[in-house]
């Protein structure tokens, strides 16, 4: 441990800790501008310099390591007069008045910086040198107009999202921030995820969605977490008089550095379909408002008109644990009908479930990315799906990671790294052997005939095959194009493989909630056949083909959606339900963590959720409903998951 | 001890940061226990005392040469100036047009607008002031007690005046200062 003092008071850090650190684990404050506790440290903006006895100047205490004896001053009048320099000069270089700006008051690091130093004006006229305006982009404005080069941004997309699109050009009062060097943001290779948005201290980015809707302290915040996948991150959903305005990530939560990506940040926020608000009825080819209680005693009816092995229903794998639950319950154990089934095509849930009966806890935890030193991606894009994840590993420098890639749907994640080995196909299985030949520094006499017929560069592949005796942690990871109980006999050996070369491994579980379907034994990947009476809970999910294909010819369909879409269009009732951020709800993870998604706005009065209206239903049947996931859900995860 | 005097004008601003000392309600009548409220541009008396006032208060950026005049006549007749809202303290929203210039900003008013009438015509009257690069108030003369905001609240108007109608130089900070 180091001890140093800080304003005279003893403090004891870690080596390798920062000044910055120790004062602020002395109990003191100093300010900063382009320090975030999520970056590494720059030491561009000096606002955080601060006095260190026998120094010969102010030192930047964000990036200067504390060593051992050091005495440091935080409040002295040198310091105080310098940081008030370093405020004239930022507020004298640009356009930094408040009244016209979208980010103020509590939403700006600058002025906060200026109202800690007393500051009442500026002593240093502004320069009044207009810089360029990016509208391009359809979440977000670049105006660097408001930029003070702090870099947030650039670090951000560079240091966490991987994406390395934003930069800085020209010198000195000329810098400009700019994407892929100087094309509009909205043509750039831009990804949407915001996360730079999110870091920046000042308005120079700012959110299209949210923007002249109240500063940040009139929003209510609900801690909640993202349910567009099953990555699981963690996000504040910022809501105004029960509307969605604005949804960041929860940067205090540590994992995946609270990043989200677009479609966890914008995407929930741009839904244009209509909202469906009162039960409808299906007469004479029109639909006709019906009240709650006849839409329950025609769907009642209907349900008990037919042999129940032949109903089928099939639910969204965005309904929470509590919906899936009831759902099963009463179709299930209570109906018994034919199907009960997840929509969608991906099996992978399914697939981890049955290897864990052979191998136990075979799976990790998503934050092992983090320490990967390589990669074995199998059928899994980490760039359309699971994309923060796929954040973990694009962040990786170059030059020490190694990935390795099967894949049916080309992507851009090798494109980050020079040692790679990538092929686009099936041949899961015999690039594995491959990789298995080369563990101990061995060879493959078959080696040059695979990289022959999967068209490889000859050279990148020893050089990626080379390197496989001397990774120190790496990861498999398994998506739903690999993951099919058909290849369950191939998933076996490369489990067996992992155990072998002590490989972590991940098998991505399809949709926000799927894994915890197939635990409470709905059946994923289902064929969607005509029925007498078919039930579709749809929630605010969106339609699938494969679904209307199978409905077209069934008979009495039920749908209960958030939404008009494709699939409400073929219902004979449809039966409004709640969205996402309406109701309270458990999600399980890829990695088996069991989350809250919490309430923040109110639906309307006739919105209810899949199982409030299956409550309802009972009761006309005359049972109760009472689903007990808990027991199901949470005694199994730790003999599928590794903590 | 007679009541200190105070004087008030506005220059290039939306008279905003008067209507907030307005909104200062009752207190006004308080205040007014405390100092004698002398010429402002609410009141009959436009021009402040030859003799001079105690307190001098700017609301209003300097745009053109009668804002600066009215400036620099201010500052000559007060011994304690202060500057009133952003326009004054920084420059504000009149300092817009430093980005492009005053020409342009003339032109886009009376050439370019969809709501301009027929003449199309920059009015250019020799008796009107010249249009100047826009500067707070701090930059023509010296400035006392700067007071940002857009508009500074009442409390924070009350508070100043309060302070220095009772001989102290009010404190502008955590409470009272909010550039918004």
């Amino acid at each position: 441990m180091i001890n140093l003092t800080v304003n005279e008071l003893p403090v004891e850090v870690e080596p390798g800790s920062t000044v910055l650190e120790a004062v602020q684990k002395a109990g003191f404050k100093v300010p900063t501008l382009c320090y975030h506790p999520k970056l590494v440290p720059y030491g561009a903006c000096r606002l955080c310099l601060v006095e260190v006895e026998g120094a010969r100047t102010l030192q930047p205490s964000c990036t200067v390591p504390a060593t051992e004896g050091m005495k440091v001053h935080t409040d002295t009048e040198k310091t105080k007069a310098a940081r008030h320099f370093v405020l004239s000069m930022l507020f004298s270089e640009r356009n930094h008045f408040c009244m016209y700006c979208q980010s103020t008051d509590g939403d700006c690091d600058l002025q906060q910086a200026a109202y800690n130093e007393s500051m009442n004006h500026w002593p240093i006229t502004p320069a009044y040198k207009p810089y360029y305006v990016d509208t391009s982009h359809p979440d977000f404005i670049l105006d660097n107009n408001r930029c003070i080069i702090c870099r947030r941004c650039v670090r951000t997309c560079a240091e966490l999202v991987g994406n390395h699109t934003l930069g800085i050009e020209e010198r000195g009062s000329a810098n400009i921030l700019v994407a892929d060097g100087n094309v509009p943001l909205g043509e750039s290779t831009c990804i949407s995820c915001g996360n730079c948005v999110q870091v920046c201290p000042t308005g120079a980015l700012f959110d299209r969605h949210s923007m002249y809707q109240g500063r940040d302290t009139d929003l209510t915040h609900t801690k909640s977490i993202c349910m567009d996948c099953s990555v699981g991150c963690y996000r504040v959903v910022k809501t105004r008089d029960n509307r969605l305005v604005r949804i960041d990530g929860d940067m205090d939560a540590t994992f995946a550095d609270g990043l989200l990506c677009e479609k966890g940040r914008y995407t929930p926020l741009k839904e244009s379909l209509v909202r469906v608000n009162q039960p409808l009825i299906r007469r004479e080819g029109e639909f006709q408002p019906i009240s709650w209680e006849d839409a329950l005693n025609v769907v009642s009816t209907q349900l008990k008109a037919h042999d129940s092995a032949e109903i089928k229903a099939f639910i969204s794998g965005r309904q929470s644990i509590e919906n899936l639950s009831a759902f099963q319950s009463f179709f299930k154990e209570n109906y018994n009908i034919g199907q009960t089934a997840l929509f969608g095509h991906d099996e992978s849930a399914a697939v981890s479930i049955e290897l864990s009966r052979e191998f136990g806890a075979f799976e990790s935890n998503l934050s092992v990315l983090l320490d990967a030193d390589a990669a074995i991606v199998l059928g899994a894009d980490l760039i359309d799906d699971y994309q923060v994840a796929g954040f973990m590993l694009k962040r990786k420098l170059s030059d020490q990671f190694n990935l390795v890639m099967v894949t049916n749907r080309e992507n851009k994640l090798a494109d980050n790294f020079a040692n790679r080995l990538v092929t686009v196909g099936n041949n899961f299985e015999q690039i594995v052997k491959l990789l298995a030949c080369y563990k101990d520094g061995g060879v493959c006499d078959e080696t040059d005939k695979i990289i022959e017929n999967e068209g490889l560069k000859a050279h990148r592949a020893y050089r990626l095959l080379e390197s496989v005796q001397t990774w120190q942690h790496p990861v498999i990871i398994i998506g739903k194009e690999f993951a099919k109980l058909e290849n369950l006999e191939t998933l076996r050996n490369l489990v067996s493989y992992s155990h072998e070369v002590g490989a972590k491994v991940i098998i991505l579980k399809g949709d926000t909630n799927s894994f915890a379907a197939s635990l409470l034994g709905l059946e994923l990947n289902p064929e969607i056949e005509s029925s007498p009476v078919a039930f579709y809970a749809l929630g605010d999910g969106h339609a699938c083909h494969h679904a209307l294909d199978g409905m077209k010819n069934s008979g009495f369909k039920i749908v209960q959606t958030s939404y008009m879409n494709e699939l409400a269009e073929l219902a004979d009732i449809i039966l409004p339900c709640k969205i996402w951020a309406e109701e309270e709800g458990h999600y399980l993870t890829t990695d088996g963590r069991i989350e809250l998604n919490r309430q923040a706005i109110t639906a309307g009065e006739l919105q209810r959720s899949v199982s409030e209206v299956l409550i309802d239903l009972s009761e006309k049947s005359g049972f109760s409903l009472q689903p007990d996931w808990q027991a199901i859900v949470t005694d199994r995860i730790s003999s599928i998951v590794l903590a | 001890m007679a009541k200190p005097k105070v004087a008030s004008d506005w220059l290039a601003g939306c008279a905003g940061c008067h209507m907030s000392f307005l909104d200062m309600d009752e207190r006004i009548i308080e205040l007014t226990k405390l100092v004698d409220l002398r010429a402002t541009p609410i009141t009959d008396l436009k021009e402040p005392d030859k003799e001079g006032v105690d307190v001098g208060i700017l609301e209003g950026g300097i745009a053109n040469s009668y804002n600066e005049e009215v400036a620099i006549r201010m500052r000559e007749r007060c011994k304690i100036l202060v500057a009133l809202g952003d326009c004054a303290v920084f420059g504000g929203v009149p300092a817009m047009r430093n980005f492009c210039g005053a020409d342009e900003a003339l032109k886009r008013a009376y050439i370019e607008t969809e709501s301009t009438d027929e003449s199309r015509k920059i009015p250019d009257d020799p008796e009107l002031s010249v249009a100047q690069h826009v500067r707070p108030v701090g930059d023509v003369v010296k400035v006392d007690l700067y007071l940002p905001g857009c508009a500074p609240s009442a409390d924070a108007i009350f508070y100043a005046l309060a302070e220095l109608a009772q001989g102290r130089m009010p404190e502008i900070n955590d409470l009272t200062n909010d550039w918004h």
